[in-house]
């Protein structure tokens, strides 16, 4: 089903998910902040303005630490988005990450580029560290670049999360939402 | 009602005064953006080098009806749209049409895609930070392409987030080059 998109992204910003928004306030002030971007389209700028959403909410990040050597990246990605596969980079500090394991995306046909391998939905990538760090926090740096199917693209969008890593035989830590937002502020 | 639960209300109803307070300001300094960016005196100031380095000032296409298109080879539908700027540039040139590429690119990659296409106008490198650029000209969500239009009197005729249609691009050059 396609759903409009800053309908979808207002709904997503007030659900309540396993990965709400800490508290009540900081939910408010997201809609607060779709309102006014809500607005801005509104008026926007002259003629055949597509509806779009900020590139953090239609390619939401999240990340837990699964245990003390791996991280499961996610990316929550809007209907009538895509991310490439081939322009996603994952890397960690201070402990390195080794080969994320990336799903196979879905082949595009793309006048200039040939066929990419594309994600749409929902994408989980496992990251490996190379070695186990438990207790430790780890910083994720995790790239990434996509486009809406109207016809805009975003440019890379470098994004950070900070993760402790569980001890050997503990739960799973939390998911947490993207803390820096690149350069878009 | 217990006093708790009137200080609780009270709080909830100043938070609800607070979030439309910031609500209006945060709409009032979008209008005000808007109507900054009306006149095109942001745009014709954009100096930038060319894809040969060679520094590039917008003011000297000042009179014409100026296309100023920010896009990036990473950008498909950027590159899409492209043929039909050259076709344009080609057929309105004379008649006092300009385009100008502002590539949130390499100057390396640039060129080879210039070559590739018979570019026909000037592709100015303004990097990442062309994005930025393009923010403060009315693009709020830093996608590409977006092109701003100015008419020759250098006002913002048409900003578009998005690739123009060849009809609609056609329509509003000749429209823009009646008027003015």
């Amino acid at each position: 089903m396609k759903r409009f998109p800053t309908l979808a992204a207002l709904r997503g910003l007030v659900r309540q998910s396993r990965r709400p928004f800490p508290t009540d306030g900081m939910r408010a002030l997201a809609m607060l902040a779709a309102l006014v971007l809500a607005q801005a389209h509104a008026e926007g700028i002259p003629s055949l303005q597509p509806k779009l959403l900020p590139p953090e909410q239609a390619f939401r990040l999240s990340a837990r630490a699964l245990d003390p050597s791996t991280i499961e990246a996610r990316f929550d990605i809007a209907d009538g988005y895509y991310l490439y596969r081939d322009k996603l980079r994952f890397t960690t500090e201070p402990a390195a990450a080794g080969q994320p394991l990336l799903p196979p995306g879905k082949a595009k046909h793309d006048a200039f580029f040939g066929d990419v391998d594309i994600y749409r939905g929902e994408l989980v990538v496992r990251v490996p560290l190379t070695k186990a760090v438990a207790g430790e926090t780890i910083t994720l740096h995790a790239d990434s670049q996509g486009c809406a199917d109207v016809g805009v693209c975003y440019p890379p969008n470098p994004q950070q999360l900070r993760l402790v890593m569980p001890q050997k035989g503990g739960k799973p830590g939390a998911f947490v939402e993207t803390a820096r937002k690149g350069w878009f502020k | 009602m217990s006093s708790t639960g009137r200080s609780r209300r009270t709080l909830i109803v100043a938070g609800v005064a607070a979030l439309a307070l910031a609500l209006g300001t945060a709409t009032a300094l979008l209008h005000s953006d808007r109507s900054a960016a009306r006149d095109g005196s942001a745009v014709l100031g954009i100096v930038l080098p060319d894809a040969q380095g060679h520094e590039q000032a917008l003011t000297q296409w000042r009179g014409k009806v100026l296309v100023v298109n920010f896009w990036a080879t990473w950008c498909a539908p950027c590159r899409e749209e492209m043929p039909q700027f050259v076709a344009a540039q080609a057929r309105d040139g004379a008649r006092g049409v300009q385009f100008v590429g502002i590539a949130v690119d390499d100057p390396v990659k640039v060129r080879a895609f210039a070559a590739e296409i018979g570019l026909n106008y000037p592709a100015l490198i303004g990097g990442y930070g062309a994005i930025e650029l393009s923010k403060t000209l009315g693009n709020d969500l830093s996608a590409l392409p977006f092109t701003i239009v100015l008419d020759r009197q250098g006002r913002v005729a048409h900003a578009q987030l998005g690739p123009l249609k060849a009809a609609q691009l056609n329509d509003l050059l000749s429209s823009l080059l009646q008027t003015s």
